[in-house]
């Protein structure tokens, strides 16, 4: 018992450090602050010309623009941890990652949360203040808690899947197109701009397939009135997707391993 | 010696070499265009999937996006193409590159930006293009008029990129700043301008040009007004001339060694 | 007909302001940025030499010293506070573009050559940057890939060349449009001794073939030994030395080198100006200063108490010189 603790410890310790060290790079949160205003107020506005067009879109204007800024407080929460990894890789420094008596995707992943606490809380305060500028109107603080808690368990998840890409960089170095693909489908069957309930049919079955709605959509849709997704059912979806997403993370890196010393990197 | 054809017959030679270098490897070259491409039509899926609910907002149907992005992925392709080198101006000023092109013969600025193509452009126009012809909206005797407004466009975009970036030889490690500006102006452009405002419209028709590399252009494209155009392209020689004179008088800053400590 | 040096500098004078950090906590940093305390760093002060066309001249100087500002000087990118430079008779500041094409440049840490193409590519590109006639461009590059053996290496692309083939590219790059000025930024960084043997030899003979006025720094003695024939070495923005490397050794280091390999066991030769620089059973290696003690009477004292089986005298090394002169100049205080 005590060895595990031992060993946890470490892995805290990277998280502090990517966390104190988060604090220095200001200009890019500055940057992230500065998109959210923009993003959200153009929404807003878009929101409020689609309900003038008089169709009803099964959601209110207000309720659509808090429903963006949650989604996207939760996509740009999670680091870009294949950035990371390919660097490593391309410098030569996985010699000298794997190693230390670490796990070297435990540490990464560490390192990962401790920046996710540096930032998140402030680009969660800076979404949700524009969102309240633009529309004037705050949900209920139940709906709010609920993105919070779902939306952090979704940034964890999304920063794991961010790993596993960048794992991929083992075999074949440069993994940015391959993050574009994936990050764009997150956009569209995550439901970034629009709640999935509004899309075609076979879309949402489609997406239903993925975990690109737990992560984004089911988290927001707290805040849209109707009958938000079920608790119940986003809490296991969530814990599946986190359940598999960490036997991938495992089993591609015991693989990458072997690449590695099969190759000699 | 006639320098301004020198200047094009170089600038040929570098784009020339840019695209050679960018083929030299054919499978990152194609997986830069079609994720670029890939990239922009899942940004348009959103715009399709809103637009089969709700078909016109403030007088803007599917078809008018569906130009307006294309006109925009076009102008922009266009520009990183070929003045890929803007992105990277920041870092050039910063690390002391512009030195091995004070050394040379050629104009400094046309150096720089045409140092660098990034082949994802070409994703970005081959999207673009596809994205017009399904907006239907423009036909044979529209496209002399249209190849102008998207290389007008092209020029406030990659000029707009010149001016955010320039900043770095006043200011240092500005480059952050500098992208994300160059990026809302990409952002910007893409939303039908009824959603702005008195103020931002003002905004986006100076200090963040969108309304230049996206608006005006489809604009244009839809209404053949002569008018527009000539303001495009006077917009447009308007924020070159701009572009370059802070870059000369930037250049004048570096030479004169300011950057902080750098001496040895 | 006159004898214009190809560099010729009066009383140059540039000096940077550079930004402190005042402390720390976020007023302070918000003050350095609204108002930066800022003083004034002399990098250049005074200087003036001149260079006659086709000399090879070296200089050396710690990092900070001002060697580099001056070069940057001499090169159009950096634009002086006082004094007068010409080069190649032009003033940098003012005619940067007649210059350029007079000019050429080899920075070790940086390459023009593009990385994915063959080094073919970027020599044709450079016709274009420096104007060059197609035909005269088409006998140019002929003639130096003849004469820099480069014909395996000129159509593979450069990132599949080695440190050392690459260099010889980039210096046939550099001559490609006839510079009759060379400046060369530390041209054998990271190169094995035998690439090194070459660059040097082939900038030695192309200098002569050509005349061109080479202008070098370098951290590497070999490459102020082999290829240069004067030394100017900058202190603190002034000049410290100018003048052949035979006459910076004899005249600022008296010193020599004395290694002797001996069948007693251990010798102590205690006499007055000679240093131990190091002993090993049978072999001792001393400093000799040769203005206190002659060498002769070193060795007839070594004698008495042992049979020499080999012995040899150098020169001590010029980076031992250079520090001793740095530290003899920050000893009288020249800042």
């Amino acid at each position: 018992m005590n060895r595990r603790l031992m060993a946890l410890s470490k892995y805290v310790a990277f998280a502090r450090l990517s966390a104190t060290h988060g604090r220095y790079d200001r200009s890019e949160l500055y940057g992230r602050m500065a998109f959210f205003v923009v993003i959200l107020g153009v929404f807003s506005s878009l929101w409020r010309a689609t309900r003038e067009a008089g169709l009803a879109i099964a959601a209110d204007p207000k309720s659509l623009v808090w429903y963006l800024a949650s989604t996207e407080w939760i996509l740009l929460s999670a680091p870009l941890m294949h950035v990371d990894i390919q660097e490593t890789l391309r410098r030569g420094d996985v010699a000298y990652e794997l190693g230390r008596p670490v796990s070297y995707v435990g540490a990464t992943f560490a390192r990962g949360l401790g920046f996710v606490a540096s930032r998140s809380p402030l680009l969660a305060a800076t979404a949700f203040l524009c969102a309240f500028a633009f529309t004037g109107w705050v949900p209920p603080w139940r709906a709010l808690a609920a993105v919070v808690l779902f939306g952090s368990i979704a940034i964890a998840l999304l920063t794991a899947l961010h790993l596993a890409i960048g794992l991929v960089a083992f075999w074949i170095g440069e993994v940015t197109p391959v993050f574009w693909v994936w990050q764009k489908l997150l956009f569209v069957f995550g439901g970034l701009m629009l709640p999935i309930r509004l899309y075609p049919p076979v879309m949402q079955r489609l997406a239903a397939l993925t975990p690109f709605p737990d992560i984004l959509a089911g988290p927001a849709s707290f805040v849209l009135d109707g009958e938000a997704v079920a608790a119940r059912v986003l809490v296991v979806r969530l814990a599946m997707w986190c359940v598999a997403t960490t036997a991938l993370v495992q089993w591609m890196y015991a693989r990458a391993r072997r690449a590695l010393t099969v190759n000699g990197g | 010696m006639h320098p301004r054809r020198n200047s094009i017959r170089f600038a040929a030679a570098l784009l020339a070499t840019n695209l050679k270098a960018s083929l030299m490897l054919r499978g990152a070259f194609a997986m830069q265009v079609i994720f670029m491409a890939l990239n922009n039509f899942t940004f348009f899926v959103f715009w399709w999937v809103l637009m089969r609910r709700v078909p016109e907002i403030r007088g803007w149907r599917l078809t008018d996006i569906e130009l307006l992005f294309g006109i925009v992925a076009v102008a922009v392709g266009l520009a990183i193409t070929v003045a890929g080198g803007v992105r990277y101006l920041g870092q050039f000023i910063e690390q002391g590159e512009l030195d091995t092109l004070l050394v040379q013969p050629p104009p400094v600025l046309l150096h720089a930006v045409g140092m660098r193509s990034q082949s994802s452009g070409f994703g970005d126009m081959v999207s673009g293009l596809i994205l017009i012809a399904l907006s239907g909206q423009v036909s044979w005797i529209d496209t002399p008029r249209v190849v102008v407004a998207i290389v007008a466009a092209a020029l406030v975009f990659a000029a707009s990129g010149i001016l955010f970036f320039s900043v770095a030889f006043w200011l240092g490690k500005s480059d952050t700043v500098a992208r994300q500006m160059w990026e809302l102006v990409i952002t910007f452009s893409l939303y039908p301008e009824p959603l702005f405002g008195g103020v931002l419209r003002l905004v986006l028709f100076t200090l963040i040009p969108a309304a230049w590399v996206g608006y005006m252009p489809a604009h244009i494209a839809r209404h053949a007004s002569a008018d527009q155009l000539l303001l495009l392209t006077s917009a447009a020689a308007g924020y070159l001339v701009l572009a370059a004179v802070m870059f000369q008088r930037g250049l004048r800053r570096y030479a004169s060694g300011s950057r902080f400590g750098v001496f040895g | 007909m006159p004898d214009n040096p190809a560099v010729e500098l009066q009383e140059l004078t540039k000096s940077f302001r550079v930004r402190r950090a005042t402390g720390r906590g976020i007023a302070a940093r918000l003050r350095d940025v609204v108002a930066p305390q800022t003083h004034a760093v002399v990098a250049v002060d005074r200087l003036s030499f001149s260079v006659r066309a086709g000399e090879r001249v070296a200089f050396i100087g710690p990092n900070g010293a001002g060697k580099s500002t001056t070069l940057k000087i001499l090169a159009g990118i950096l634009h002086p506070d006082a004094g007068t430079v010409r080069v190649l008779g032009l003033v940098p500041s003012l005619e940067r573009y007649a210059l350029a094409f007079r000019i050429g440049t080899v920075f070790g840490q940086r390459s023009q050559l593009w990385y994915q193409l063959p080094p073919r590519d970027t020599f044709a590109l450079l016709g274009r940057v420096y104007e060059i006639d197609a035909t005269e461009h088409r006998r140019r590059i002929d003639m130096l890939v003849a004469l820099f053996e480069l014909a395996p290496l000129v159509d593979t692309p450069v990132r599949q060349l080695s440190l050392g083939e690459r260099m010889r590219c980039e210096i046939a790059a550099s001559l490609l449009h006839a510079p009759q000025l060379l400046f060369l930024d530390e041209p054998t960084i990271g190169l094995d001794v035998s690439a090194k043997a070459t660059i040097r030899e082939l900038l030695r003979t192309e200098s002569d073939r050509q005349g061109v006025t080479l202008l070098l720094t370098s951290h590497d003695t070999g490459d102020i030994e082999r290829v240069c024939d004067r030394v100017i070495v900058i202190h603190r923005g002034r000049l410290l030395w100018d003048g052949t490397l035979a006459d910076l050794r004899r005249s600022y280091l008296t010193a020599k080198r004395i290694t002797l390999w001996t069948e007693a066991e251990r010798i102590d030769v205690g006499k007055p100006g000679v240093r131990v620089i190091s002993s090993h059973s049978y072999r001792t290696e001393l400093e000799v200063d040769a203005d206190v003690t002659s060498l002769g009477s070193v060795v007839d004292a070594a004698l008495r108490q042992s049979v020499i089986r080999d012995l040899t005298v150098e020169d001590a090394p010029l980076d031992v010189v250079i520090r001793a002169m740095y530290a003899d100049a920050d000893a009288r205080g020249e800042s």
